[in-house]
């Protein structure tokens, strides 16, 4: 006799696993869910003295889905008609999960839903009125504290006795509402959900129900594939991005409507600084607050106690004299023992700038990064910079991109493929090019500027300055739509330092590997270079520009350094500055020139096999000059103003 | 693997897959997150290693 199915679904760690044991008890099998590696916990159980066969699927965040994971639970709801679905809920987080709720309403799939952790939500001060939420979108709700038992009494009751109710799907505009109705017409097929869940998937462009959609309506499926072709053309934005706005707005609807206002008027100070952090007033000192944090940690920990340890001991008494000893001694060619121990050898130049320099300052760097990151900031930091961004007339969408491009503005540049329009691609990419410095230059100018705060504010305010100005024109000359941008905000939390660790770690472990053979590879075209003559051209070619901006002629060598990679360059200027090569006002000069400086070639390539190689270079055309321009106008109105740093 | 940027978990595959498109994905480290794009470095095996190790000891001591 075939069993009752039971299918538990639900985000990652929302306690699905401990209702599953709760309602089984014993005879639980796993397996892998055929064809994938998604490990899937089915258990049998007797619930109101009905027997079912209890399904736990993997973490689910939508119906339209992203892994593989999520991939595997819709095919469970599609392909095992179950009986009765349970989705269990995080009742703190009720409306961020709630959209998931929406969609399998929409679907028709018979739906409990559970608020789990419902001491977790009181004690932050949420009065949740579950028999108003039932009310508000017309299926059973039961709040529980699965780990404790309380509520399971109810909860098995309302499984067990359930039974289908018809629950109103949520409404869209009238332009995807009317082309619902008329698509569902068209479909012929029978299908396991509603037909109304269906068109909103095929809107969504989601592979498999395409598929589906196809082998059901045969020939009929290039005329239902039109129609919903003309409905996505009168939007700007991806359609998942539309249903995605559609269903969070009623969430936060409901949510509002069924969660009483604060039982406590006191809220956490987790949640206060939450708060803080994406608001524009306290945002501001927050932002600066924790650049500071991290100017005096890689500055001051990084940059002199790590960087004179490992230059001036390391390099500077064992390594750099004793391999010139022996270079010397077993090479005999001048020329080649330049390669390796001359001014720009691989050793002596290379190496000793990717171990005694790079290395101590990128490895404090990524520590503190690794540490705002655990704590969830970085999010926070994304809904901030969107509303400052929105304010200059930017896409707010762009934020992500702009964020990742502080760790490595090439990889970032990849990541601007997932804005909807042209224009929006274009911005982004000319913004990362421009103005974001990557995780390892930042370092290097944070070290750079260590001690020297009035410098580093000037930095700071100048590159801002440029990015908003530029953004803002570049929007004008550019123009379009500017869509919304929303994302989910997880909890603050406590770091941990084996987390902290671990991803310093990582990140340590794989900057380095990218970056030793790039830097040895500078030092080897830079002596090929000086050899056949080019290196000492360029740098003819770039002394009138350095001088230009009032920089002594020497800095011309670490702008040519600045074209392998941006952080070649800074770690050359940092050489510079230790050895007393430049002034105050010089070194806040070079440091925001390089930093508005062209691309490194990474970022260069990556931005034409993106943006086409017309695009490619007219940004190159435009930051080059740019970047001079900001150079000589910060050095004049420095020493106009008789500015001493 | 949970993405530090949107707490999506997944797995690194998955994460991996993403990059295909990239010229640079070969030799990259990174693993991209599927819903925001977020990057983080893939765990070295070294790292893996110790951690199962530990996982082990912690399960027979129980």
């Amino acid at each position: 006799m075939r069993l009752r199915k039971l299918v538990i679904v639900g985000g990652p760690n929302v306690g699905k696993s401990v209702i599953f044991n709760s309602l089984t008890k014993r005879y639980v099998t796993v397996s892998n869910y055929p064809g994938t590696t998604v490990e899937v916990m089915r258990g049998k159980a007797i619930i109101e003295e009905r027997k079912f066969e209890v399904v736990d699927t993997p973490g689910m965040y939508s119906l339209c889905p992203i892994t593989e994971e999520e991939r595997v639970s819709r095919s469970i709801l599609l392909r095992e008609k179950p009986e009765v679905v349970l989705q269990v809920v995080d009742a703190k987080n009720l409306e961020r999960m709630l959209p998931l709720t929406l969609q399998l309403i929409e679907a028709e799939v018979p739906l409990v839903l559970d608020l789990n952790f419902m001491d977790e939500a009181q004690k932050l001060g949420m009065k949740i009125d579950l028999s108003s939420l039932e009310a508000q979108i017309g299926i059973p709700v039961v709040g529980t504290v699965a780990t404790e038992g309380k509520g399971m009494n109810l909860l098995k009751k309302r499984l067990g006795q359930y039974s289908k109710k018809d629950a109103q799907p949520i409404k869209y505009d009238r332009i995807i509402d009317s082309s619902i109705k008329e698509a569902k017409d068209l479909l012929k097929g029978e299908y396991p959900i509603s037909k109304r869940s269906i068109i909103t998937l095929l809107l969504q462009e989601d592979p498999e129900i395409a598929s589906l959609v196809r082998l059901k309506e045969g020939e009929n499926y290039p005329f239902i594939k039109k129609t919903l072709e003309d409905v996505k053309n009168r939007y700007s934005h991806p359609m998942n991005y539309v249903f995605g706005l559609y269903r969070q707005k009623k969430a936060s609807q409901i949510a509002d409507l069924v969660t009483a206002p604060f039982a406590s008027p006191k809220v956490g100070l987790g949640e206060r600084l939450s708060r803080w952090m994406m608001k524009p007033l306290t945002g501001f000192p927050i932002v600066l607050l924790t650049l500071f944090g991290l100017y005096e940690f890689v500055g001051v920990f990084g940059a002199q106690i790590s960087v004179d340890f490992l230059e001036n001991i390391v390099f500077g008494r064992y390594i750099s004299p004793f391999m010139t000893e022996w270079v010397r001694r077993i090479i005999p060619w001048l020329f080649l023992q330049n390669l390796f121990v001359g001014e720009y050898g691989i050793i002596t130049l290379g190496i000793r700038y990717a171990v005694a320099i790079i290395l101590p300052i990128v490895a404090t760097f990524f520590f503190a990064f690794s540490f705002i990151e655990d704590t969830g900031y970085l999010p926070r930091l994304a809904m901030f910079v969107d509303r400052l961004f929105k304010k200059v007339g930017l896409n707010g969408r762009a934020v992500i991109p702009i964020v990742l491009g502080f760790g490595c503005d090439a990889m970032a540049t990849i990541t601007t493929r997932t804005l909807e329009t042209k224009r929006e691609r274009i911005l982004a990419s000319f913004l990362l090019a421009l103005a974001i410095p990557c995780s390892a230059q930042l370092g290097v100018i944070l070290a750079l500027l260590a001690g020297k705060p009035k410098s580093f504010s000037i930095w700071a305010g100048v590159v801002a300055l440029n990015f908003l100005l530029i953004g803002y024109l570049a929007s004008r000359v550019l123009p379009g739509e500017k869509p919304l941008f929303y994302m989910e905000v997880p909890p603050l939390r406590w770091p941990k330092l084996s987390n902290i660790l671990s991803k310093t770690y990582s990140r340590v472990e794989w900057y380095f590997k990218e970056v030793l053979p790039i830097f040895v590879l500078a030092s080897i075209l830079i002596w090929a270079g000086k050899i056949t003559g080019l290196f000492d051209l360029a740098i003819r070619g770039l002394e009138p520009l350095v001088q230009g901006i009032g920089l002594p002629s020497e800095t011309a060598v670490v702008f040519l350094y600045g074209f392998f990679r941006r952080d070649f360059g800074a770690a050359g200027l940092f050489d510079l500055t230790r050895t007393g090569g430049l002034s105050g006002v010089e070194l806040v000069v070079a440091v925001v020139t390089l930093t508005l400086f062209v691309p490194c070639i990474a970022q260069f390539s990556i931005t034409i096999k993106e943006r086409g190689l017309k695009t490619g270079l007219a940004m190159v055309a435009f930051i080059f000059p740019f970047a001079f321009l900001v150079g000589f106008l910060l050095n004049l109105a420095l020493n106009l103003l008789g500015v001493k740093l | 693997m949970k993405c530090a940027l949107c707490g999506l978990e997944f797995k690194e595959e998955e994460g991996v897959s993403r990059c295909r498109g990239c010229p640079l994905a070969r030799s990259c480290g990174l693993v991209r997150c599927p819903n925001c794009g977020y990057e983080v470095p893939l765990e070295p095996k070294f790292l893996k290693a110790f951690k199962k190790w530990r996982k082990r000891i912690n399960e027979t001591k129980r």
